[in-house]
Formats: structure tokens, sequence, C-alpha cells
């Protein structure tokens, strides 16, 4: 695996490392609160730091592959396969491929039922077609007689010749990854043609293609590995399953969702990112056009158009699922059960139940509300292009403001990490904050007291995330501007710092609120005394992607002296001789 | 019906009197000297009911006929096909339409043949005369588990002597 340096570039701003809500636990509660004032040494101290941002970092469930490392993996699969099956390389990786690169699922065919395999798959251990002992051989494309030097044969032993071999092998792989299970020429044979074969008699250009559909394969073809979707990104992310927590950051900096690979989006559900980018792009049209004239191969999911009149559909190659275009059954399902092969019964009876009506129905309901829709759209979009403008400020900062603070306010850099951490903290919570509006719009319109705390939170998160955002932006100004040393730089930093932790308990709150499906919300429509104390809750002791309740500590327990009181609106830890709340001006009660 | 056909290529061409076997007398593309011995071998030894040639100089563009199997809806109907080869033949399938109407499940609309061996089956080691002997085959025998016309498969397997008579009655319309 890589080392944590490769993974995580220092100025990467989705980084793990900076993983705002991976609970720290019951046992180490993490102080969010001390007193800024009169330690703000220790607080900024580099070690302090460091083991602050490790007690949260969570584990990591996935690894990012160059290809190198890609290469590497599949070299070593073939190997292993290869060496305990003690077959030819060539033959390993034909096997490999033909079962989804999983070596498990290989030994345990191959122990099973080596004969079987081999049929299938295409390996055979004999020719099946005897060249006589001539000198000149007729090759079966061409028709012509030539000498046995120029005429080659798959283990089959049918034999063609050098340029019917490469016109056979160029067409099959210029057709797409369908050639990476091509078989011998003969209409009766299925000898597997491999690497070996293509090596030998394809073009340079058509061997480079066979190489990439090979290497995608690998990929693609593998349950636990996906390309990271980011354009222009050639890394691939191997995943391992447990955790609940699909959240994969890329070394290109791009942070995606493994399950359904759109952008990370959580505390929000695939199912709903999936219906609201739908309804948002910008080719609503064409997937409009795609819904109505296409539909997902059921195994493979890639779209597929009916442009003949008959049902029976047969995927693209190396896919070849055949099912019925009616109820994306199997088609080997089909027969006179169904209504025959060519009327489909099951199709009729799920339309008469209204199965298929969902989609209709769906697009229905999202042009009667319109308006309702723009509210959310607004609010969704202009939170993604604050991200935006957050990004571009935080590069700005990491690449030049932090080394002219440092000069103008006479202070390293180490100690101007709160700054930073602001910045990483305000681009994190305007994903959440975004997501949570594709949230607000699918959430159903009769659960009143859901909705209720729903926009309760969100509320307050995004009013938390409005003043840190203010202060990182406008109030910092003052200081990059500033001439020399001002006075006011460490009330600043207290203020940030305090911002910084208060937005991140209130995102927090909403992202295990939302996590929890609202649960705290009890069916009388009050929110539940659970509910209330959550409100005040330092961190969650879970993973970021974790779905389990969190444990909820009231503010109390994390104070560490009687010096401090809670403010009850911002959730601000301010002095005891305070009367109101130094970040949001109420008054004490 | 036997069709001959001219050269291809827009080379000079000439029928060889004791043969009676095209003989090329200018250089073709590799696809094209395959088409040729596709064509000697048709002219040799044809099919049974079955025979096809080059239209006009085309040696790409064939016209073929079948005759309609005895003891088939299709009987004593002369069906002629028109085929088309891919640049790249033998390694992309050929195109057969149905020039003549006829009342099959196989056979879309517009004449096209569906059958596996034209599309995801074909191999480049398949020839012409392998092709004409499939069509005629599913003309004896439909297969209406891949039909491209429900409706006709439909009847085929819910009321046999019916999707007969209507097949027979096309083929006097439109094949005779």
């Amino acid at each position: 695996m890589d080392s944590e340096d490769d993974m995580h570039d220092a100025n990467d701003v989705e980084s793990l490392d900076d993983d705002f809500y991976s609970g720290e636990t019951e046992d180490a509660p993490m102080d969010y609160y001390s007193d800024y004032d009169d330690e703000a040494d220790d607080y900024f101290d580099d070690a302090d730091d460091s083991d602050r941002v490790e007690s949260r970092r969570p584990e990591q469930n996935f690894t990012i592959l160059r290809e190198l490392d890609i290469r590497q993996r599949q070299e070593d699969d073939i190997a292993r396969v290869a060496a305990v099956l003690s077959i030819p390389r060539v033959s390993a990786s034909i096997l490999l491929r033909h079962y989804n690169w999983s070596v498990s699922k290989v030994h345990d065919a191959w122990f099973a039922d080596e004969d079987q395999v081999r049929k299938t798959v295409g390996l055979l251990e004999k020719p099946v077609f005897q060249n006589s002992n001539t000198r000149e051989l007729t090759c079966g494309i061409c028709f012509e007689m030539y000498p046995r030097a120029r005429v080659e044969s798959a283990a089959c032993g049918h034999p063609y010749c050098y340029s019917c071999w490469a016109g056979y092998i160029g067409t099959s792989i210029n057709d797409g990854p369908g050639c990476l299970v091509l078989r011998c020429p003969d209409p009766s044979c299925g000898a597997a043609v491999g690497q070996d074969m293509i090596n030998l008699l394809a073009s340079d250009e058509d061997k480079e293609k066979y190489d990439r559909y090979l290497l995608r394969s690998y990929i693609e073809d593998n349950k636990k590995t996906k390309w990271c979707p980011a354009p222009g990104c050639e890394y691939a992310v191997t995943f391992d399953a447990g955790s609940g927590n699909y959240d994969v950051s890329c070394l290109c900096s791009y942070s995606f969702c493994w399950n359904c690979t759109e952008e990370a989006h959580r505390p929000v559900d695939c199912g709903t990112v999936s219906k609201w980018i739908l309804k948002n792009s910008a080719e609503s049209e064409n997937m409009n056009w795609i819904l109505a004239n296409s539909k997902p191969c059921p195994k493979c999911k890639r779209p597929i158009e009916k442009n003949q009149g008959c049902m029976h559909m047969t995927c693209t190659p190396p896919c070849k699922f055949e099912f019925c275009w009616l109820c994306l059954g199997a088609w080997s399902d089909h027969g006179e059960r169904t209504g025959g092969f060519y009327a489909c019964n099951r199709y009729e009876a799920a339309k008469q139940e209204g199965v298929y009506d969902e989609t209709e129905r769906r697009r229905e309901m999202a042009k009667n509300s319109l308006e309702r829709y723009t509210h959310y759209y607004e609010r969704w979009a202009s939170n993604q292009s604050s991200r935006q403008k957050a990004l571009a400020d935080l590069h700005q900062m990491q690449t030049v403001h932090i080394e002219k603070l440092s000069d103008t306010q006479c202070q390293p850099e180490s100690q101007l990490k709160f700054i930073t951490e602001a910045w990483l903290q305000i681009v994190e919570c305007r994903r959440v904050l975004k997501w949570t509006y594709s949230y607000g719009y699918y959430l159903p319109e009769h659960e009143h007291a859901k909705k209720q705390f729903f926009e309760y939170l969100q509320g307050e998160a995004e009013s938390g995330l409005e003043r840190l955002h203010q202060c990182a932006e406008k109030e910092l100004q003052l200081f990059l501007n500033a001439d020399g040393p001002s006075k006011e730089f460490n009330d600043f930093r207290t203020k940030l710092a305090g911002l910084t932790s208060v937005t991140r308990n209130y995102f927090e709150n909403l992202v295990r609120a939302l996590e929890n499906g609202l649960a705290d919300v009890d069916s009388n429509g009050a929110a539940s005394s659970k509910a209330t104390s959550s409100k005040n809750a330092a961190g969650s002791s879970k993973g970021r992607g974790g779905r389990g309740k969190a444990t909820i500590r009231t503010i109390s327990s994390r104070m560490t002296d009687d010096n401090h009181w809670s403010c009850e609106h911002c959730t601000y830890a301010n002095v005891k001789s305070a009367t109101t709340c130094q970040m949001c001006n109420q008054q004490r009660r | 019906m036997m069709i001959s056909g001219g050269g291809g290529g827009g080379g000079k061409s000439s029928w060889s009197s004791s043969t009676s076997s095209w003989v090329p007398t200018t250089s073709v593309s590799a696809s094209g000297k395959r088409i040729q011995r596709e064509m000697v071998e048709l002219n040799n030894d044809p099919p049974p009911d079955c025979s096809a040639g080059p239209k006009g100089d085309n040696l790409y563009h064939w016209i073929a006929t079948i005759i309609g199997t005895p003891e088939t809806p299709y009987q004593g109907g002369i069906f002629f096909l028109d085929i088309k080869f891919p640049i790249d033949y033998p390694f992309k399938p050929p195109e057969v339409v149905f020039k003549t109407r006829i009342y099959h499940c196989n056979v879309d609309p517009d004449g096209r043949v569906s059958m596996g061996i034209l599309k995801d089956d074909w191999s480049p080691a398949l020839t012409i005369t392998k092709v004409l002997l499939e069509v005629r085959s599913i003309m004896t025998n439909p297969d209406p588990y891949n039909a491209v016309v429900p409706g006709i498969a439909h009847l085929y397997s819910g009321d046999r002597a019916k999707h007969d008579d209507i097949a027979a009655e096309w083929t006097v319309r439109f094949a005779k």
C-alpha cells in the first residue's frame, strides 16, 4: 500500500487527514474549548497538533493504485495462478479474465472440475485438428495454400495464415474489449486465443490497444477496484468494504463515493444523490431520451438501445448477457410459461401492478414542483460555488497568504495552522451543506416533525458556517493588509479557532442526525431528549461513514474546569465572567 | 436459377470455357480475392436450390436466389436476396436482405435477415455458401426464439396452420 505521504499530499485539501466527522472516542475526548488566551502556545504546539489530527484519523479502507501498481498486481495474480495450477502464464491470464480476476474463484473452479473449466474457457490440452505432415497448408479464411512457416494456429490446431490472423485479431481489437475473449476463427471451435498470439501476429498499435483493454479489464471486471472518476485521472482505487464508509480520496485530490462513483456526498445516501443529479442534469432532455429509448443491461448496467423488433436482447461483449427487453429478466427464464418467447406476460402483470409507472410518476411530480425544486437547487448550487471559491481561497492561503501573514505578524507558520484548519473546515462544511439541500428536497412532505428538526439543524449549521466563512474571509483581510504586527491578532485567533470548532460541532450533529435518518424525532413530532442533548454533542464516536448511533455527550461532560459556561444557542464555551456569548451575543441564561 | 456475374474491382475479367469458372486478370484486395474464391466455389458446387453472383461488375454487391423448399409454405416461390460484402470481409459479416417480400418471423419488414451467424456468431471461416444454407434452413424451420416480428412468431407457435396459410399466400403474391 502507498505510504501516508504518497496517499495524501500536504496540500491535498480533501485529504483524509482532515476528516472532520471522524469522532474521537469517549475515552479520549477532544477538548475544543480550552482557554485559548491562556493556553494558546500549548494549543498550537506542533506536537500537540499532530497528535490531535492523528486522534481523529480514520482507518483507511482503500488503496490508490497507479498504472505501475495495477500492472504489478495483475502480473502477481497471473504468476500466482500459473504457479499453483502449473499452467502457462498466458493460460492463467485467460482464466483470470474469465473469472473476473478473482484468484480464489479460479482455484475453486479449477480444482472442482478442471476439464469443465478448460472446455468453458477454451484451454485445450491437445489439438482437435491434426495437421498432416504436408509441406503446405490451406488457410481456413483466405483458402490459399501457404508453407507451414507462414501458418499459425491456436491450441486447437486450425491453420490460418499470418495475414488472416492479423486481420481477424485487428478487427476484434477495434471492435472493443470483446477481443479479450477471442476464440479460434473456426465456427465449431472454442479454443482461446491468448496474448502470446496477439503479440506474435498483431500490429504494434493493436498490441498496445489489447494491452490497454487487459489493464482496464483488471480494474473494471474486478468487484473490489474502480477507476477514479475525476476527469483525466488515471489512478484506480481498491476498496475493502466493511466500515460502511464509502468516501474515497484519490491522489488527484478528488473525493468520491465508492458506492456510486459520484463526488463524496456524505451524509446523503447514493439513491438521493443519483435522483438529484439526474434532476439537475443540463442534459436532462438527453436523459429523458435515454430513459425512454434505452434500458440498462440487468447485468452490467450499461444503457442499451433497442434498434430492432426482437425482444431478445444480447448485451455487447464482453458482457453478452441475454435478457428480455420488456421485463429485463434473463432470457433463459422465458418460454411458454411467460406467454411465449415474444410476448412477456411478466411485464404485462407488473405493468398492471404499476411497477413500471414509478419513473413517469416521479417525473410528473418533479414538473409540478418546479418552484420548490428551484428553492433547493439554488441553495445547492450556491453552496457548490462557495465551496469552489473556498477551495481557491484555501490554495491561495496555503501558497501565498500564510507566508505573508507570518512575516507581518511575526509568527511562525506553525502557529498559523488555525487559519488553514478553518478553511479546510469551510470547504468540508460547504460540501455537507450542499448535499443537505438535496436531502431536504426528497424529505417527505408529510413528515412534519422530521422536516422541522432537519431545517432547524440545517439552519443552525448554516448560520454557524456563515459566521466562520465571514470571519475567515473578511476579518482575516485586515491582518493581511496590515503593515506590521497587530494586537488584535490573538483575539482573532481565539475567535476563528472557536468558530471553527463550534461549526464543526454543528455539522457533526447535522451529519449524525441525517445518517440516523432523523431518528431522534419521536412519533409525536417533538424532538426527543436525545435529540436535544445531541445538539450539544462534541463529536461523533464513529468513523466518517459509520452508520451506527453516536455516543452523545452534553457539553458539560467536556468541560475540564468550572471556568466556562456553554452558550445554549451556539455551544461556544465562554469564560465564566462573560454575561453575553462572545460568539453570537446571546444573553447567558 | 443460376446467376453469374462479372468481375470486380473494375479490372478486366474473363470466363474460362474449359472450367466454366471466373478467372481474374487483375490483382484485387484480400477481401476481393476471398470473394472471388467463393464465387468460383459457388459456381462449381452450388448449394441445393440456391444461386448467387455479383450484381453487374461490383464484386462486393451480389444477388442471390433461393427457391422455396418443398413441403414448406414457401414452396415454389423464388426469393431474391441482396448480399453486400463489407470492405473488411471476411472479418465482418455480409449484409443479407430479402428483396422479395416474405412472411417470416426472422425477417424484418425491410427484408433484413436476423440470424446469429450474420451478427455475433459470425466467423471469418464462414462462407456465402454456408450463409445461404442457413437462410434456407430458417425458411424450413423458423426460430421464434429470436424473432424480429413478434406477431408472426406468436402465430407460428400458437396457430401453425394459420401461419402457414398466410406465408403461402404471401409466397403466391410476391414470390411467383
